[in-house]
């Protein structure tokens, strides 16, 4: 991402002074509505649920060397690939005039994959290309051996459907209808297919049009140099943030299990080192390429990264590439993050460059943690997975169909610490997420539901909750149709949180034949937070089945990731959090330590002050092995705002957590304490020196089913017994340090470190 | 608990002579519109007050005073009352609206927790979409505690699934007593396709809660996808307490000061009904100020022969735009308030966060004017009531556009020099200008942020701009329609001596208009025709919309009934209104279908459209509505009064134009004034730039061509 070299581009003076300076507003103004009218014209056009309802598509308008200068707030991962589109174009012979539409949809070129169809346009002025439009979006169905273009049974990309390098649909102005009716001839959906692309058309030429007036009113060359101007100042204003941060490694891992024919797990690891003005990547720990459909290409790890980086270091940053610029990222080939031929990748966004996303999240928000100036945004991971449920037959009005459920977009948003993360709040990726009512569900396909409702204790448990996801339990109204199940994170708890908060449900994917042929079986259904007897856990990539209108499908998404010990949590939350139905009384009690009163009526009046502060002394008591008299009744605050007791003076410190300083002395020696006086490293971050291990328990709907290759290990403060941090690593290694600051003379200099007074 | 006004046998006749009034509360001033029978009109603002009713009261004793009558004689020979007031919104949004609680169909008691994933980011516009740590700010309207689930499933078809489990409703209901709730909203899936669950339900709510306000979901918001049904009813309900206690009030007040016409309130929809339609649906006022608006400048195109109309009204926060083609404003099903999608019949209304009150800041170098608001307090700089960031207010005045000793008659002085400090300072200095300069590229900003709404809702929606006429109201709409009108390529604009109180008027004399609608799926597939049995389904379900919309007019013989269809292609996102006969057969749908296609490549382009993807018919609607008769205007208006000459800057900050400046209350016809000139009218400031020019009319209109660049 960083690769970009604008030299090659031509000298436009990107200083903008006096009335320069609100002219340039203007035309940034008017680039931005630009993208917003391509927006308009796309959703107006296409017949796609995933461009009208979710949102699953990207507009923008690149520079002439392909860095995009607008999007609209749409799913970030779609960020960079229109981009390498470009790229590949201006790196081929292809002669280019004006009025070319160009499509493409390969992943090794720039698609995450085939599913996603790119266009693009170049603007020609007096024989030069001045700038590009850019649209992409998912289609449902873009051929291959299984509907939707994603099979688990897939060994070879080849079986997943058509690949289209860089083709000329329109040349200069006219569409080639050869070229239509050969990439609608390989869709099962051409109705779909078809509408879209001319959607992609017209959103093209919206876009040309548009920026022809704007040229012509300002002048290309101004048009010019606030489009680059757009992109140097967002690099400049996310240089200046990362400047903001401390430098140093950090260093996270997740998982993904079953690549479709073996339940094995894979890694994807990220060391990410922080230094100055930039930010290096590395994903050379992650696992080889794995023989099924859970791979990425290397196009799909820059969308991952993409997908995480901008909402998480780009709040209140105009989005461009300028964002990307000071990141690099190295990774050999042929890892799982960096597929070659024949490795299929059809579930890429929703496997291994999710999963990219959820180590880049992890990453970050353990940097905005320790800047005392963002520590509050620092959140827990979102919705570390999407769970895909397909269904595809003759629907009930007689046609063909093919449905690609969003509902599992509901996933629970991580927490931050200065609030819970929102329940069903979709993931990062995904800035105005969106998904459409049961009944519209009901009345376009055959689906019927039993209920659609939040999934208790499906939060990552912690000071501050993670949000909770929805879960569904839904049937067909037509005989039978072809059901396509597929996800990770069945065993995984992809939604890790921070400092000690718990990692979010996982998911829970069930199947009951015949179950509607019961008595009354919707109450069954509903009375029953576990899922009652006569279903099969289908773990996590049953794939293709036959589903008819006696079955019913169940299914739970994953919450986000807690932060802080949920010992730590105001017992007046969890009391809100069981009225509204979103923790259990159990969990209230069991994960959190609160003794309710009146629990057992499901509307608790209260808690009981003495006994909840008795009852989390014995938790954290059992967690040390050692007697609860020995240990104080914790009652102070806690939070990375919270300054530590007993500072010598000229001592600073930075917060690691809800608990963990990082404190300096005035002659610049580092020590890590607890906020209870514990001091577990000195000279380094490295403070599990100093901790104690434990062998946490997840709460059920957590660790359920944790992969065989998988343990857990909390961490706890020697001294109170309270939670720091939870890891989730493999078994055959140790966990590892998270985060190594550089504790160089440079961070005392350069950082606003907190004293003793603030 | 039930409340009821009287509801009139008939209307009044307008076209005997009496004076009509209209009101319209904003969150600042009550407007207040006065139109005499001989068609002399005043316009004046009052305060609004914490009860409402103490600040339209005192608007009417103004306006007698204006008029030169005792405020009994005024109201005596009132016949005609209209109003409408934000009350119902400001109790939704700061959540002083009654207890409510909410029923739902088993397994979906998390419709409003949820809210389709879009209740999160609800509050969020712009770049603070990209910021997630400010999503969730929006609660669902009620609490998950006060949602009760009972035992019932209907399907898409209305086929009963699960039949309705009595002993569930019954303990529903006791829950949401032993809570203590108010008022009760009952949204079932799938009501509007079997509404009997939804019946019985409130029968036994009835029962239990005898004192309770119900909103049943299958009346108050008649279409298919639950989210926006039940949080329209759950909004509706919540509103029934207070609306039903403010109407009753307002009505005593006013009947004391002898006033014997009835209130006839202003809807969303455009337009007005009986007080006591509102008083059980007034969910369906909640955006009735900006509605109005829309129909002043409807009504302003009808008097003028001018059947494309734009209106614009800049208030302190923010820019609103309504677009009238043909005659009729557009309408959409859709609106979003309180953080809350709701189904809600809506004139269609555009709006950007930028208004007098928006304010202009430079971060990393970059000027931007809005979404934030100084609002009226502590407003912007010149006030000198606290405000420190700089405003357009605060850049009009140092552009000269403002005359600081006359601004809206309010009595305030503004402050010229503070206004021009905070924006060098603020503005100027990151962006290396005087004060002057910045202010200028303030007002570029500001107006290239309306000109590009505009755009947006003309040009992107396949409208030449140049086919409509820009009607500007608003405090500051007058003084920058120029620009925009030049921006779009518009030849002018039209200010009328109503500007600044576009909603009363609106009220004052909108057509009574009530609507009805109910679903009424039919799928066409692909090639597929529509069949005599698709032509019986719609007829049924017009008969009903119609029954209902006769019923709730006080005049139905007089009133005139329209009906349509929503359609849309299948699997598309946006769907038309399409006008459709009352009994239709195959060949009135088939046309139907044809009038869809035609207006739907108008809309969004030729090729837009996708036959091959075949139709859906989502729901009918019937419109029953009487016209206001047309009244006589009589100029009681002034000559313009010059007041000498001012340094106004138009487009060089450095060579700012010797400006004439006039006055006026309320223009006489047949005036024309040269640009560069202002014109100051109550509460706002019409702007002529050079090479334009402005003529008045009998109706006091003031028609400003703007001119050649």
């Amino acid at each position: 991402m960083s690769t970009l070299n604008l030299n090659d581009a031509p000298a436009i003076s990107t200083a903008f002074s006096g009335t320069d300076a609100v002219t340039a507003q203007i035309v940034r103004s008017r680039l931005v509505a630009i993208t917003d009218q391509m927006r308009v014209a796309l959703q107006s056009v296409s017949g796609s649920p995933t461009v009208t309802e979710a949102s699953d598509f990207f507009t923008g308008l690149y520079l002439p060397d392909g860095s995009f200068a607008t999007m609209g707030h749409q799913v970030t991962f779609e960020a960079p690939p229109v981009g390498a589109l470009i790229r590949h174009l201006l790196s081929s012979n292809m002669k280019l005039r004006d009025g070319d539409r160009i499509i493409g949809n390969d992943p090794f070129i720039g698609a995450l994959h085939q599913n996603d169809v790119q266009m693009c346009a170049p603007l020609v002025v007096d024989g030069e290309i001045i700038a590009w439009a850019g649209v992409m979006a998912h289609e449902t169905d873009m051929g291959g051996m299984d509907f939707a273009s994603w099979s688990p049974k897939a060994k070879e990309i080849w079986q997943e459907g058509l690949r289209i390098p860089a083709v000329k649909l329109v040349d200069g102005g006219e569409l080639r209808q050869d070229v239509l009716d050969m990439i609608l001839a390989a869709t099962r959906l051409p109705a779909q297919v078809g509408l879209d692309i001319r959607a992609f058309i017209a959103t093209l030429n919206v876009a040309s049009e548009r920026l022809t007036e704007l040229c012509h009113r300002y002048g290309t060359d101004v048009i010019q140099g606030v489009m680059v101007s757009m992109v140097a100042d967002s690099e400049q204003r996310m240089r200046q943030r990362l400047l903001e941060i401390p430098d140093g490694v950090v260093h996270t891992r997740d998982f993904l299990e079953h690549d479709g024919h073996t339940d094995k797990l894979y890694t994807v690891d990220l060391v990410a080192t922080k230094k100055g003005d930039s930010l290096h990547l590395d994903f050379s720990g992650s696992s080889p390429q794995a023989q099924g459909f859970v791979n990425c290409s290397r196009a799909g790890l820059m969308g991952g990264v993409a997908g995480a980086l901008i909402p998480t270091l780009g709040f209140g940053l105009p989005w461009n590439d300028g964002l990307l610029r000071p990141v690099e990222v190295s990774a050999p080939d042929r890892l799982i993050c960096t597929a070659m031929a024949p490795a299929p990748v059809g579930s890429a966004t929703v496997e291994t460059i999710w999963v990219v996303s959820n180590v880049v999240s992890a990453a970050l928000n353990r940097l905005l943690l320790a800047t005392p100036e963002h520590a509050q945004r620092a959140q827990g991971v979102s919705s570390g997975t999407m769970a895909t449920f397909n269904l595809s037959g003759i629907n009930q009005y007689g046609e063909k169909f093919g449905l690609h459920l969003m509902d599992p977009l509901a996933g629970g948003f991580g927490a931050f610490n200065a609030h819970d993360g929102q329940d069903a709040a979709g993931p990062i990726n995904a800035p105005c997420p969106s998904i459409a009512d049961v009944e519209v569900n009901e009345q376009k396909t055959p689906l019927v539901y039993q209920y659609r409702r939040l999934a208790q204790d499906t939060g990552g448990a912690g000071r501050r909750r993670g949000g909770v996801a929805a879960e569904v339990s839904l049937t067909v109204s037509i005989p039978e149709a072809e059901a396509l199940v597929m996800t990770h994170g069945v065993e995984v708890p992809n939604s890790t949180g921070l400092s000690g908060g718990l990692p979010g449900g996982t998911i829970a994917q069930w199947f009951a034949p015949g179950f509607l042929n019961r008595n009354d079986p919707s109450a069954e259904l509903n009375d029953s937070l576990t899922v009652p007897g006569g279903f099969t856990d289908l773990g996590s990539k049953p794939g293709a089945f036959p589903m008819r209108d006696t079955d019913v499908f169940a299914v739970t998404w994953q919450g986000g990731g807690g932060i802080g010990d949920p010992l730590d949590r105001d017992p007046a939350d969890v009391l809100a959090d069981v009225r509204r139905g979103v923790v259990s009384v159990d969990a209230a009690f069991q994960t959190y330590g609160v003794d309710l009163i009146d629990a057992r009526t499901g509307r608790p009046t209260g808690w009981d002050a003495t006994a909840t502060a008795a009852t989390r002394r014995g938790i954290r008591a059992q967690r040390l092995g050692v007697a609860a008299e020995t240990l104080p009744l914790e009652a102070s605050p806690v939070g990375p705002e919270i300054a530590p007791a007993g500072l010598e003076a000229g001592e600073r410190w930075l917060p690691l957590g809800d608990r963990l300083r990082a404190i300096v002395s005035d002659s610049g020696e580092w020590r890590v304490q607890t906020l209870s006086g514990a001091v577990l490293s000195t000279g380094s971050t490295k403070w599990r020196e100093g901790a104690v291990r434990y062998e946490l328990p997840l709460p059920e709907r957590v660790g359920r089913s944790l992969h065989r290759d998988l343990a857990v290990v909390g961490w706890l403060c020697p001294v109170s017994g309270a939670l720091l941090a939870v890891d989730i690593h493999l078994v055959a290694e140790e966990p590892f340090h998270d985060l190594d600051l550089d504790l160089g003379s440079d961070i005392t200099v350069g950082l606003a470190l907190n004293t003793k007074e603030n | 608990m039930t409340l009821t006004t009287d509801i009139p046998g008939t209307l009044p006749d307008e076209t005997t002579h009496g004076w009509s009034i209209g009101t319209d509360v904003g969150g600042t001033f009550t407007d207040l519109w006065l139109r005499s029978p001989s068609g002399e009109s005043y316009v004046c603002k009052s305060p609004t007050t914490a009860d409402v009713v103490t600040g339209v009261v005192n608007a009417v004793h103004l306006a007698a005073d204006l008029a030169g009558l005792g405020t009994q004689e005024l109201c005596a020979k009132v016949q005609r009352f209209g109003h409408g007031t934000t009350v119902g919104l400001n109790a939704l949004l700061t959540g002083r609206s009654a207890k409510t609680g909410l029923i739902t169909t088993r397994g979906f008691g998390d419709v409003l927790e949820i809210g389709r994933l879009r209740r999160g980011t609800a509050s969020l516009k712009g770049m603070d979409l990209g910021d997630y740590f400010l999503r969730g700010q929006v609660p669902p309207l009620v609490p998950r505690e006060l949602v009760v689930e009972v035992n019932e499933r209907v399907d898409a078809n209305g086929n009963v699934l699960t039949p309705l489990d009595l002993a569930s409703v019954e303990q529903a209901a006791e829950i949401l007593k032993a809570e203590g709730v108010e008022a009760v909203a009952i949204c079932l899936l799938w009501a509007t396709e079997r509404p009997e669950h939804e019946q019985a339900v409130a029968e036994v709510v009835a029962r239990i809660l005898p004192e309770a306000f119900l909103s049943m979901s299958h009346v108050i918001a008649p279409s298919v996808g639950e989210y926006a049904r039940a949080s329209t009813t759950t909004a509706n309900a919540a509103l029934g307490p207070i609306a039903g206690h403010y109407l009753l009030k307002l009505e005593r007040e006013l009947r004391e000061l002898g006033m014997t016409a009835p209130i006839m309130m202003t809807t969303s929809a455009g337009g007005v009904v009986p007080a006591a339609a509102i008083t059980s649906s007034p969910v369906n006022g909640l955006l009735s100020g900006p509605a109005s608006c829309v129909v002043a400048g409807q009504s302003l195109g009808k008097e003028q022969g001018l059947p494309n109309i734009l209106t614009m009204d800049v208030g302190g926060t923010s820019f609103d735009v309504g677009v009238v083609v043909q005659g009729v404003p557009l309408l959409r099903e859709a609106v979003t308030f309180g953080g809350a999608d709701m189904r809600v019949p809506s004139v269609d209304i555009a709006s950007v966060g930028a208004g007098g009150g928006s304010i202009a800041s430079v971060d990393g170098g970059i000027l931007s004017v809005g979404p934030r608001s100084a609002g009226a307090t502590p407003g912007p700089v010149c006030y000198g009531k606290g405000g420190t960031e700089p405003t357009t207010t605060d850049a009009d005045l140092v552009l000269g556009v403002l005359d600081p000793e006359a601004f809206s008659s309010g009595g305030i002085i503004l402050d010229r020099d503070a206004a021009a400090r905070a924006i060098e300072e603020q503005v100027g200095r990151p962006l290396g200008l005087n004060a002057v300069e910045a202010a200028r590229a303030i007002r570029m900003v500001f107006d290239t942020t309306m000109s590009d709404l505009l755009r947006s809702v003309t040009i992107e929606r396949g409208h030449d701009p140049r086919e409509f006429t820009l009607v500007a109201g608003g405090g500051s709409g007058p003084s920058h329609a120029w620009a925009l009108c030049r921006e779009l390529g518009m030849e002018g604009f039209l200010v009328p001596a109503t500007a600044t109180a576009q909603s009363a008027y609106g009220a004052g004399t909108s057509d009574l208009k009530t609507t009805s609608s109910r679903t009424s799926y039919i799928r066409l597939s692909s090639g597929l025709t529509p069949q005599a049995e698709h032509a019986q389904t719609l007829a049924h379900a017009l008969a009903s919309t119609s029954t209902a919309v006769l019923d709730s007019v006080p005049d139905p013989d007089h009133a005139t009934l329209t009906h349509s269809a929503a359609v849309r292609y299948h699997g598309q996102a946006n769907h038309l209104d399409v006008y459709l006969p009352q009994a239709p057969n195959a060949g009135d749908v088939t046309q139907m279908l044809s009038r869809f296609e035609a207006d739907y490549e108008l809309l969004f382009g030729a090729g837009a459209g996708f036959r091959e993807a075949g139709f859906e018919i989502l729901s009918v609607r019937s419109i029953a509505s009487r016209s206001t008769p047309a009244q006589p205007s009589a100029s009681n208006g002034e000559l313009f009064e010059e007041l000498g000459v001012r340094q106004v800057v138009f487009e060089d900050p450095d060579v700012p134009e010797a400006t004439r400046i006039y006055s006026c209350r309320w223009p006489a016809g047949g005036q024309t004034v040269f640009g560069p000139c202002l014109i100051n009218l109550p509460g706002c400031v019409v702007v002529v730039p050079p090479n334009g020019s402005a003529a008045t009319d009998d109706a006091g209109v003031i028609h400003v061509k703007v001119g050649i660049l």
